[in-house]
């Protein structure tokens, strides 16, 4: 049953009707309801099992002690035994002061009265008697048949405010009387604190000493371990919060653990300060009140305008508690803060749980549950409070708080690990991200690189092809049609072809790499010509200096200024009759040009003829093409001088 | 006088070359073989002084055979004839061993001429090329990718040698070179010369190192 609803509740939805999740919800508390029956059975029960033992055992004649459940009562402003004809009464046991309306200004005196056989003992008995009682007022003072044995706590006028201790105390063999004995208890009550006194059991030390240890235990170590380790958790929740202002859920739980600690004094203190007695009812208010927001904060569920009226009203009770405390009229006050407290306990139970169910995660169903628990533990303790399930009933609350705070650990320690483990997914998740992005991004640069590539081989060969047209095929296109009509000679034939092997070279020439350097391009057009020229008896003067890189020389450009120079060089070597020739280079800085200059000493040209040949337009338009320019210039004293210009950087 | 090997598989140019040859009386032309590998049998029975070799032929490429001319006769001077002295060319018979190169369609004078500036101790060298080796020889900038201490002294150019390769991409011939740097042309000459042998030193340590590199070669 409780599997199928954690089965649903794991595929929990918020788009469900709300019916359902109130009826789930409904089903969720009974069995929290059910399971805190459970889990706090063992302890009360615990405690009162010595008693119904010793009942049944105080039937038989074997008994290893007896259980008092009725005494006679008498109170009386003497510390001497009030005299058999006081006005004693009897009470039941356990007695509570508060719950019977006794006065407070004077001692109480409890009588019981036993029989002493001493053939009874069995033969497991110690012999040694003994008196154990799981409860009582601490200041107390023990007789036995008129002489004092035993004293506890403090017994003048400002007695010790403890309530909660177990006591145990041997009896004096010498004192017990074979027959009818009488053991008076008397009890100084403390004005504020709670008086009274649970069962009494005498008869053999050795059997009560484990019942003893069992209550002593349960009533005052166990909260000393608890406020140890809400001490610890404390710590280690502010450490985190001052480390990490914005995680207020462990401000939160830091200062539940603070205030659980404050609360958990008065149970193991025998004689409580006054202030710090002043702060336990305020630490109640203060518990229920963060505990109702670390909850709704766990859940994701945080009410703002709620929680800050629920600290405006805990600080409000705690200053009233505090003016109470210093006005003396605590006790009054205090009572009403309970009663406050059970109104406002199951409100916010019910709150919680609305808020809660919206999202009913595994962590919010233990919150709820959770929550249930502490609430009933709580009504449970008020109804101690009030006195009406007896003196020696144990509180449940102290005992309860671990297990809570221990669940609210445990789910912070979740969260914190869920949260490692998210940071370690998002990373790998990111530098997988990272990887594929960088993965596209090389593959885009690739597929880019390719792209370029065959573009710029895509543009070169369409130079080459409307070189080899324009220049090499028309060229022997026109050379077979002269052949064909038989009109070339061989002379003219070789110097066809040999025009030809040089469009070739220089084609090939302007393929090299150059690197934007112009002077490498001229060079090697020299290392071409240098043989024909030194055939034709032409010296070559060369007058260069360095040229700042160009960036637009590629292999067309690089085959244009080829194409310049060399038509200059040629008009020079068919026409002029020149016995030298010089080529220099230089640079114009304010023009923002270079220039190169090959000049011969030959006939000057016939400026018509110039201007109207197709090599000068030719120059002209390919010097344009790269933003240059061509003049061809007469030399005083004859000769004819070639200027190209070239611009440095190209515009736009 | 010298004696010649030609290797051409070219029938008009194997006769060409023989004839331009024969005019002068220093050569003398002891085979004529098509393919490379009655090149290399000729190289191994005959023992030339000057092998002509054509780069593309046949059976294997002239590059190959220039590099058994190397290896085998070290006082043999190989000289790539090819149609367009292209960089791509020129450089890789080098590397091989080539001391020089001629142009398939130089005149009679120029091509008599080179053979003989060879001999004499002197290698041509265009511009391109010089600035080509030039950037081969640069210092490279990450030492632990470089090749063994054998490029270190061995293989690096001297002062003078960059000189002279920085003139040449420049366009400046040998005479205006040695005038430049106060030297004789001749002198010029044989500094190319000696580049050209560290080029071919230089590759060969490249790829003994590429080798090792590669584990093909477990200790020199």
């Amino acid at each position: 049953m409780k599997r199928t609803v954690w089965g649903l509740s794991a595929q929990c939805s918020l788009g469900r009707l709300g019916a359902w999740r109130i009826c789930r919800t409904t089903i969720a508390a009974v069995l929290v309801l059910f399971a805190a029956t459970i889990l706090t059975a063992p302890l009360v029960a615990q405690a009162q099992t010595s008693t119904q033992d010793a009942r049944l055992r105080s039937d038989t004649h074997y008994a290893p002690y007896q259980v008092f459940d009725r005494a006679d009562f008498v109170q009386s402003t003497s510390l001497a035994p009030p005299p058999a004809n006081a006005d004693w009464k009897p009470v039941d046991l356990p007695d509570s002061w508060r719950k019977n309306q006794r006065p407070r200004d004077n001692y109480g005196w409890y009588r019981l009265r036993f029989k002493h056989h001493g053939g009874d003992h069995t033969g497991s008995d110690s012999g040694q008697r003994a008196l154990y009682i799981s409860r009582i007022t601490n200041n107390v003072e023990l007789f036995l048949n008129g002489s004092s044995f035993a004293v506890s706590g403090r017994l003048g006028p400002h007695p010790e405010e403890s309530w909660n201790l177990a006591q145990f105390h041997f009896v004096p063999t010498s004192l017990i009387r074979e027959g009818d004995n009488e053991l008076l208890i008397r009890l100084h009550p403390d004005q504020y604190a709670r008086a009274g006194i649970a069962q009494v059991y005498l008869g053999d030390s050795a059997a009560l000493r484990p019942i003893y240890n069992r209550r002593y235990f349960i009533q005052t170590t166990a909260p000393q371990l608890i406020t140890g380790v809400l001490v610890v958790m404390a710590v280690f929740s502010l450490t985190i919060w001052i480390r990490r202002r914005n995680e207020t859920m462990f401000l939160l739980f830091g200062l539940m653990c603070t205030v659980a600690v404050v609360r958990l004094f008065h149970l193991y203190l025998r004689d409580t300060p006054d202030w710090l007695a002043a702060l336990a009812v305020p630490a109640m208010c203060w518990l229920s009140v963060l505990q109702t927001c670390f909850v709704l904060h766990y859940g994701n569920r945080s009410l703002p305008v709620l929680e800050r009226w629920l600290y405006i009203f805990a600080a409000t009770i705690s200053a009233v508690l505090l003016a109470a405390a210093i006005n003396n009229w605590y006790l009054a006050a205090t009572s009403a803060v309970y009663v406050v407290l059970a109104v406002l306990t199951p409100v916010l139970t019910v709150v919680i749980i609305y808020q809660l169910s919206r999202n009913l995660s595994r962590g919010n169903l233990l919150m709820i549950l959770a929550t249930l628990l502490t609430s009933g533990f709580g009504i449970h303790d008020f109804v101690n409070y009030q006195e009406q399930l007896g003196f020696d009933r144990l509180y449940l609350i102290p005992l309860g708080l671990p297990l809570l705070l221990l669940a609210v650990a445990a789910l912070l320690i979740r969260r914190f690990v869920d949260t490692l483990r998210d940071y370690e997914t998002l990373n790998s998740a990111l530098a997988d991200r990272i990887g594929d992005r960088e993965r596209d991004l090389a593959d885009s640069f690739a597929r880019e690189r390719e792209l370029d590539q065959k573009r710029a081989m895509a543009d070169e060969r369409q130079r080459l092809m409307r070189d080899m047209h324009d220049g090499l095929g028309s060229h022997l296109m026109s050379t077979l049609a002269l052949m064909k009509r038989g009109h070339l000679t061989q002379p003219e034939m070789e110097s066809v072809l040999a025009d030809c092997i040089d469009e070739l070279k220089l084609t090939i020439d302007s393929l090299e790499p150059v690197e934007r350097d112009l002077l490498v391009v001229l060079g090697n057009l020299r290392y071409r010509l240098e043989p024909r020229l030194m055939n034709a008896g032409i010296a070559l003067e060369w007058a260069v200096v360095d040229l700042p890189p160009l960036d637009y020389l590629d292999p067309e450009n690089v085959r244009s200024v080829l194409r310049i120079v060399q038509e200059a060089f040629t008009n020079t070597l068919k026409h002029a009759n020149a016995s030298r020739i010089t080529l220099s280079t230089g640079i114009d800085r304010s023009a923002n040009r270079i220039w190169v200059r090959v000049t011969d000493d030959g006939r000057s040209f016939d400026q018509a003829t110039v201007r109207a040949g197709r090599g000068l337009s030719n120059m002209q338009s390919r010097a344009a093409r790269m933003r240059g320019s061509v003049e061809v210039l007469p030399v005083r004293g004859g000769g004819t001088c070639v200027n190209l210009y070239l611009p440095i950087q190209q515009p736009g | 006088m010298s004696r010649v090997l030609i290797v051409e598989d070219d029938v008009a140019f194997r006769d060409r070359f023989g004839a331009i040859l024969a005019k002068d009386p220093a050569f003398d032309v002891i085979a004529s073989v098509g393919t490379g590998a009655d090149g290399l049998a000729m190289l191994d029975l005959h023992k030339p002084d000057i092998l002509l070799v054509d780069l593309g032929l046949p059976d294997l490429s002239g590059i190959e055979v220039i590099r058994h001319a190397s290896r085998t006769l070290p006082n043999c001077e190989c000289m790539v004839v090819t149609v367009f002295g292209d960089e791509e060319h020129v450089l890789a018979s080098i590397e091989a061993g080539a001391s020089g190169y001629l142009l398939k369609d130089a005149s009679e004078e120029s091509f008599l001429s080179s053979i003989r500036e060879l001999i004499a101790g002197g290698s041509p060298i265009s511009p391109i090329i010089a600035r080509r080796l030039l950037k081969r020889f640069q210092p490279d900038p990450t030492p632990a990718k470089s090749a063994p201490a054998v490029t270190e002294s061995d293989v690096s150019l001297s002062d003078r040698e960059r000189e002279i390769l920085l003139l040449a991409s420049k366009g400046y011939n040998y005479p205006e070179m040695g005038k430049l740097m106060g030297i004789s042309p001749h002198t010029v000459t044989s500094h190319v010369k000696k580049i050209y042998r560290k080029l071919a030193v230089h590759s060969r340590g490249e790829a003994v190192f590429e080798a090792h590199r590669m584990g093909l070669i477990r200790s020199m």
